[in-house]
């Protein structure tokens, strides 16, 4: 069966085969590395044959195009191996507003913080021993946000995947923002955190390129409003590039 | 991991480290990535770079202008909204778009062939590109010519599969039966038609 499969490779890679036939092909390429990598090489291949058919469009094709992107959302990214995007209808696009009104988690905790965000960000159990080498101080100064007796905790999913979860303490004037899962975006860019308040805002922190998790101490919060996350170039903007990934609000 | 704070503000002073806009518009990777990030100006440069090689192929393959039109539409919009998943170590931006056009104008003749239309064409069809169509650009030229000297090299069953597969939009089943061929020669020669021409054209990855 396997065989046979596999002789479909050449086809699949020119839309020779039937839907049923592709499914096959697919899911057999999601689990064989080195015939992925042939598939991949016949499909940069069979791309080339475009060379020779291209032909300037009409010109309204451009206008077309463009006016109808303005009115259509991206879809969220995956990042699965073999996957192809779904021919789907496109959706109508929602403009992106800073503070969106969907609904929002938003509780009051004392000392039961760690537990909540452990639940909600799987990669928070972990951090204890991930971050090692970063000090036994900075672990003490997180363990106080978690378990201030004001600590509130605010999530919200990201675009594209992933979430944002803040324990915030106006009395600490401290807040632990744990990233977790975001859209891989590759080791030429870096998620950079920003404390946003209405004057303006001010980096918090930038991730490590390629990085799609990770937990930090953000101090003097002063009068921040949101805490956000960006996608920039490796090393981080020294402004922040919109939309935002996430936009954590922590003043209502 | 992250970089505390008080380090990431001292990045301010020193020059940025983003690319400069405008810097990294030459590679269709580039404009991709920054489509993915929502900006249409970068949609807007791609579509530049992009739009004759969706067109040229949907109209190869649809052979109606109209539709060819509809269809290319439907595929560059696939395009933007689905930029967010094209990953570049799985290959070239240009196949990536070409792959969602041509499997668009694929789809497109075979509803139509479900519903009768296209069959009596089918047999007649060239399936050969037209090499002095309107498509010969000065850009284009070189390109033409080696995936042209490159078809050359392939043996004359193998080219024919291929061709009229590719540009003629058919099943290899249908390509069997067009070549008077066997199910499973047509296959393999196919794949061995498809390897030679990857090595002639020395895609690397």
């Amino acid at each position: 069966m396997s065989a046979d499969v596999h002789t479909l490779i050449g086809p699949w890679a020119l839309d020779a085969v039937d839907a049923d036939e592709r499914l096959q092909v697919e899911r057999h390429l999601a689990e064989c590395a080195s015939c992925a990598q042939e598939a991949a090489e016949l499909r940069e291949t069979v791309a080339r044959l475009a060379d020779v058919t291209v032909i300037e469009p009409p010109p309204r094709l451009r206008d077309s195009v463009l006016a109808e992107v303005r009115r259509t959302r991206q879809e969220a990214p995956v990042a699965q191996p073999g996957e192809t995007p779904p021919a789907e209808a496109p959706v109508p696009a929602r403009r992106r507003r800073h503070r969106r009104r969907t609904p929002r988690l938003r509780l009051a905790l004392g000392a039961a913080a760690l537990a909540v965000v452990a639940a909600f960000a799987g990669v928070f159990v972990g951090w204890a021993v991930d971050r090692e080498p970063a000090g036994i101080d900075e672990g003490t100064r997180i363990a106080a946000v978690l378990e201030a007796p004001d600590a509130e905790v605010d999530l919200r999913e990201a675009d594209g995947g992933g979430r944002v979860v803040v324990v915030s303490s106006a009395e600490l004037d401290a807040a632990v923002v744990v990233v977790s899962d975001l859209a891989d975006v590759g080791e030429e860019r870096s998620y950079q955190v920003w404390k946003v308040e209405a004057d303006g805002q001010v980096s918090a922190g930038v991730m490590d390129p390629g990085d799609s998790s990770a937990t930090m101490l953000v101090e003097g919060l002063g009068d921040t409003e949101i805490i956000g996350v960006t996608n920039e170039p490796a090393g981080g903007s020294t402004e922040p590039t919109l939309p935002m990934v996430a936009d954590v609000d922590l003043s209502a | 991991m992250f970089e505390q704070g008080a380090e990431a503000h001292r990045r301010e002073d020193q020059p940025r480290l983003s690319v400069v806009p405008g810097a990294d518009t030459a590679t269709a990777e580039a404009l991709l990535h920054r489509t993915a990030l929502g900006e249409d100006e970068a949609f807007a440069a791609l579509y530049d770079l992009m739009s004759g090689r969706v067109y040229g192929l949907c109209l190869r393959i649809i052979r109606d202008p109209a539709q060819a039109e509809e269809v290319a539409q439907e595929v560059l919009v696939e395009v933007w909204r689905t930029a967010t998943r094209f990953d570049e170590h799985r290959g070239s931006a240009a196949a990536w778009v070409t792959t969602i056009a041509h499997r668009r104008a694929v789809d497109r003749v075979r509803s139509a062939q479900a519903a009768g239309d296209r069959e009596r064409r089918a047999a007649a069809e060239s399936a050969e590109p037209e090499y002095d169509s309107v498509a010969e650009t000065a850009a284009g030229r070189l390109e033409h010519r080696q995936v042209r000297r490159c078809l050359k090299t392939l043996t004359e069953l193998q080219r024919q599969a291929v061709t009229l597969a590719y540009y003629g939009g058919h099943t290899y089943r249908q390509v069997a039966t067009l070549l008077e061929t066997a199910v499973p020669t047509v296959k393999s020669r196919i794949r061995d038609g498809l390897v030679k021409l990857r090595d002639c054209l020395e895609v690397a990855r």
